[in-house]
């Protein structure tokens, strides 16, 4: 099987102030398969949002290439799609604003458009929240749109930024298993970064984990062999993350 | 699913639900008693407000002003005599007519190239550049410390106290607009990209929208300034407008007609910024439902 993104030797450095050199990667080689779930997995300050940002073309690698089809990728595109840690929705549009934008920003038709955000609207369950501004929904109900936004411009790839990172323990176990639902019923090429490794083992087909402080470095790939639907109380998921934990504090 | 359906029946016909999250809307109901008719704000407006006509009436009849302070009783009769009866040839409707036009004529003239001109500088780091330096020079100086200069250059006519508006209300306008745009999220307008906009969609879905309440907030002190600036004028020298009235009064050594002034000034630029809010709430509608912002 031929990868459907693959990053090849990716470092970054960043100059802050003119002279301060930051290195926040080093070094990143990973290959996504077509249709995978990929969970980058890496504790606070170990570069994995920027990694995101670079696969998503915001920031260019210091060294280093992102491939996309075999192509190189040189800025942002709508074959990506990105989902905000702090979701990023425009406050002065509806959820049905939000979500057609990127069709909208295509020149997809008027009608073409409608029945592609309505759809999206539905997939993530906020039919009937189509006229709600930003303001007047939940947390966990804002990433919804955030998603539907991503998904309505029909991307090869899902990047998620730490979607849930700000949402609280029920809602974000909840939106865990709507990640997997709606995945499922929409299968895309996803790359989902995580400081949670309940949610890594809960969505990953396979987990990245990076090793703590910068810059971040690839530290091992694990295999996520679970049946799904997964529970977090099946004895398979608690031995698993049982390893995964121990191997990673080894390293910290 | 079935289960679900039966979860949405019994939250109710207000209710709404997705799954698991719920927004409820319910009727507060608390019973009237005296404690809450006093802690009524309104009853409070009304009760200060009583308060400090009472205190008013009081100092003025006892005479310690002389001839300087009226009751607020006379004020009222005053200028009600001034809806019918002329003063220098207009009544308060024509003198409030004149001060309104002057006001409108140069906050629109000022607004039509201070906001354009601010997200420019906002947008493109070489108009700013440019701008900024003599911008700079002009920002500091208080708008009144045009008065003379307005007279010497377009004597005392409209032009002058439309001059003088302008540029008082130039500066607040051109701040806000750049700010409104120097201070939005950066991460917007990744979204824009990643979405495959171009950079006139980040403009457009991003820089407008997002300024638009540092616009409206520098429309409303622009406007309160544009009533310094055109009283100021007046009071120098005009036949017309209520700050001519003001100097009337106090010419003639009539009170009323000062106080009654100074009231109407307030009440017609209060009328006026309310005609601002009414606009940005037509213009942003998201911003309907955020109280206190």
């Amino acid at each position: 099987m031929t990868a459907k993104i693959e990053c090849r030797h990716i470092s970054k450095v960043f100059i802050q102030k003119g002279k301060q050199r930051v290195h926040v990667l080093e070094d990143i080689s990973l290959a996504v398969r077509n249709n995978e779930f990929l969970v980058i997995l890496g504790p606070g300050q170990s570069g994995k949002s920027t990694l995101l940002r670079i696969i998503a073309g915001l920031e260019t690698p210091s060294e280093g290439q992102v491939l996309l089809d075999g192509r190189p990728v040189t800025g942002p595109g709508p074959d990506r799609g990105l989902v905000f840690q702090s979701y990023m929705l425009f406050p002065w549009k509806t959820v049905f604003g939000n979500v057609e934008l990127g069709p909208r920003l295509r020149g997809v038709p008027r009608e073409e458009r409608r029945r592609i955000a309505q759809h999206y609207i539905e997939l993530v369950g906020l039919g009937g929240f189509e006229k709600h501004y930003p303001h007047q929904l939940s947390g966990g109900m804002k990433q919804r749109v955030g998603i539907a936004r991503a998904y309505a411009n029909n991307p090869q790839v899902m990047l998620l930024d730490e979607p849930f990172g700000q949402l609280d323990a029920q809602t974000r176990y909840f939106m865990e298993k709507e990640t997997a639902r709606i995945w499922e019923t929409e299968k895309r090429t996803v790359l989902f970064v995580t400081n949670n490794i309940d949610e890594a083992i809960f969505l990953g087909d396979r987990i990245v984990t990076l090793k703590g402080k910068l810059p971040g470095r690839m530290d091992r790939l694990w295999e996520v062999n679970l049946p799904r639907p997964r529970e977090h109380t099946d004895m398979a998921f608690l031995k698993l993350r049982h390893t995964i934990t121990a191997a990673c504090e080894l390293t910290l | 699913m079935v289960e679900m359906e039966e979860g949405i029946q019994r939250l109710g016909r207000q209710d709404r639900s997705i799954a698991n999250e719920v927004q409820k809307s319910v009727r507060e109901r608390r019973p009237l008693t005296l404690r809450r008719v006093i802690t009524n704000e309104y009853f409070l407006h009304v009760v200060s407000s009583a308060a400090f006509l009472y205190l008013w009436h009081e100092v003025a009849a006892s005479g310690v002003f002389k001839g300087g302070l009226c009751t607020p009783w006379e004020v009222v009769v005053r200028f009600r005599g001034l809806l019918t009866d002329t003063l220098a040839g207009l009544t308060l409707w024509g003198h409030i007519g004149a001060s309104a036009q002057r006001i409108a004529i140069g906050f629109v003239l000022a607004s039509v190239v201070a906001i354009p001109l601010g997200l420019f500088m906002a947008l493109n780091p070489y108009v700013n550049a440019v701008v900024k330096p003599v911008f700079d020079i002009f920002k500091p100086m208080p708008p009144i410390a045009w008065v003379s200069i307005a007279i010497l250059w377009f004597g005392v006519g409209e032009e002058s106290k439309i001059f003088i508006i302008i540029i008082g209300t130039f500066v607040p306008c051109l701040l806000n607009a750049y700010n409104g745009i120097r201070l939005i999220e950066p991460e917007l307008y990744d979204v824009i990209k990643v979405l495959g906009g171009k950079r006139w969609n980040e403009i457009l879905q991003v820089s407008f929208p997002a300024s638009f309440p540092a616009i409206f907030a520098g429309l409303q002190i622009s406007l309160s300034l544009a009533w310094t600036c055109v009283l100021a004028a007046e009071l120098v020298a005009s036949r017309s407008g209520l700050g001519f009235i003001i100097v009337q009064g106090m010419k003639f050594t009539d009170a009323a007609l000062v106080i009654g002034g100074m009231v109407m000034i307030a009440l017609v630029a209060w009328v006026s910024s309310l005609l601002i809010a009414g606009l940005e709430k037509l213009l942003c509608p998201w911003r309907r439902d955020i109280r206190d912002l």
